[in-house]
């Protein structure tokens, strides 16, 4: 079993410092990774400044308990690399394989195929959270934040739950994508559809009831309300314990789910022979 | 000449129509999605103000309908993302399928292949902001007269034919970098960022600025103003007018451009590679 455990720890080591060669090959592609979430950041916030007239909303500190729009937009904002995360560096793992003309190779070694998607999350998340300190530093340096350092701590264990039921769902999307092919539509769909009913510039409270409640099957809702609820001390509607138990029972779904969805239609495009079509 | 020109053009249309049937949810998915892309921005307003209308707002815009001027944004920017991808991207498509070393080859110049291709994706474009508006005023309950809606297709005439140069000489240049998607990419954001599509640029003296440099800028501001300010096409002259002189200068440069990087990819030898 212990073996079993390093040869898997292996090769996803060896995915991710994969992945890290391919992407610094282009340079100018990687820089852009960490300008453009800021790019797409400032519409948010400078939209948000021209509705309100200047920084703080009175409606927004009633309903969350905080008026600070820069700083509670950001917070919600940063998840977005997450959810990218599962959508598309996990969601196209096997995709990529594919366009690199490696899939069949990485499918007929001895590690489960799980594994290289796990590779590519792993990189993927030092990669995000490279990007989500720039975007710190630089909306900082702009607008000058002032978060609760007490709350760094708990947040990061709220976050790092989050992450672990997000590999859960982006299992199902890589899955999708084998049998899918043009898989982007999905991504696209969903990327969507989660940056509507997730509270990244908004609190739930201002959701449609059918909407909110859709928004309680994604890990990311809970890991944006009770980060800023650490950080920026905004008002729960959810107890804590409640959202606790609530993402460990997320991570256990959506991680057994996703496996089994992976698992089910990998062995089906083996039976019908579609691996290596496009 | 022209008969032969205008063949090749029909039969782009022909060939992308084909295309572009063969995935109808595709059709589905950019006509839908555009709007739902604005509902975060809708909610973000309703979380922050209270409801659909803002006094800052209407210092800045004339208008404290964001909600209107969010949606106007969404579907006049349709027609420019479009171009940006079907048009900017096109050559870069043909490579992918198979296909660009033979109409290279072909007798034909490109330039007119590249008109054949922005008309089909005017067309297609046109048919997608068409049930956006209905969906959108059907919501919105929005009455658009005749008089209204001449000059919106005007200036939206207008800004397109300006983009549309700016989107073939775009399409020079993937022959010569061939990979540009997070170029494309790039430019998105800077159209978002730097033009009125989600927010007032007056909001910031830099924003403003630049945005001053963009068509679209101009497009918006017009439109917006017919619809929710209630202006006329006379009020609106000069807007007309400079967005008439960009359009000259860039259809004179996207020419000139195209050839330029066209020639330079032949003569590198690089139009077959990746």
């Amino acid at each position: 079993m212990i073996k079993k455990t390093k040869k898997y720890l292996k090769a996803i080591w060896a995915e991710n410092i994969k992945e890290w060669k391919i992407e610094l090959s282009y340079k100018t592609d990687f820089l852009r990774t960490f300008i453009d979430p800021i790019v797409y950041l400032l519409p948010y916030l400078l939209y948000g400044i021209a509705i309100v007239g200047g920084r703080e909303s009175q409606e927004l500190k009633r309903l969350t308990g905080m008026g600070d729009i820069v700083s509670f937009i950001l917070l919600g904002y940063i998840f977005i690399g997450f959810m990218n995360m599962a959508l598309w560096a996990m969601g196209f793992s096997l995709r990529k394989e594919q366009y690199y003309g490696t899939l069949e190779q990485v499918f007929s070694t001895p590690v489960p195929r799980w594994v290289f998607t796990l590779g590519m999350a792993l990189h993927s998340t030092l990669h995000q959270t490279l990007i989500l300190l720039f975007q710190i530093i630089i909306i900082n340096l702009i607008f000058t934040l002032s978060f609760n350092l007490s709350g760094i701590l708990p947040s990061l264990i709220v976050v790092a739950l989050m992450i672990l039921s997000l590999y859960g769902f982006g299992m199902m999307i890589a899955g999708l994508t084998l049998t899918l092919k043009q898989g982007w539509l999905v991504s696209e769909a969903l990327s969507g559809i989660m940056m509507v009913i997730t509270p990244i510039a908004y609190p739930l409270a201002v959701l449609p009831i059918f909407l909110r409640k859709a928004s309680y099957f994604i890990p990311s809702t809970y890991g944006i309300i009770a980060t800023r609820h650490f950080l920026l001390n905004e008002r729960l509607e959810i107890p804590l314990s409640t959202i606790y138990l609530r993402l460990f029972l997320l991570t256990i779904i959506w991680i057994s789910f996703g496996l089994i969805v992976f698992y089910l239609i990998d062995k089906k495009t083996r039976k019908t022979g579609t691996l290596h079509t496009y | 000449m022209l008969k032969r020109n205008l063949n090749v053009i029909y039969y782009e249309f022909v060939k992308l129509t084909k295309i572009w049937l063969s995935y109808p949810i595709i059709f589905l998915f950019f006509t839908i999605f555009p709007l739902i892309w604005v509902l975060p921005f809708i909610f973000q307003g309703k979380a922050l103000v209270g409801s659909f209308s803002s006094i800052p707002f209407k210092e800045l815009t004339g208008s404290g309908n964001y909600l209107a001027f969010l949606l106007l944004g969404s579907i006049v920017s349709t027609y420019v993302f479009s171009g940006l991808w079907g048009v900017g991207n096109s050559l870069r498509e043909e490579t992918y399928w198979g296909t660009l070393e033979y109409l290279i080859l072909s007798p034909t110049n490109p330039l007119v292949l590249l008109i054949g291709k922005t008309l089909t994706e005017f067309v297609y474009a046109t048919i997608t902001v068409f049930i956006q508006a209905l969906v959108i005023v059907l919501i919105l309950g929005v009455k658009v007269t005749l008089p209204k809606l001449l000059p919106i297709i005007l200036i939206i005439l207008l800004l397109l034919i300006g983009f549309y140069g700016f989107a073939i000489a775009f399409a020079g240049f993937t022959l010569l970098l061939k990979e540009v998607e997070g170029w494309i990419r790039t430019l998105e954001w800077i159209f978002y960022l730097f033009s009125p599509i989600r927010y007032p640029v007056e909001i910031n003296p830099i924003t403003k600025f630049i945005a001053s440099f963009i068509p679209l800028t101009y497009a918006l501001i017009a439109i917006r103003a017919i619809i929710l300010l209630n202006k006329n096409i006379y009020s609106l002259s000069q807007i007309i007018l400079i967005l008439g002189i960009i359009d000259i200068v860039l259809i004179a440069l996207a020419i000139f451009l195209f050839r330029f990087l066209e020639k330079k990819t032949r003569e590198l030898g690089t139009i077959g590679t990746y």
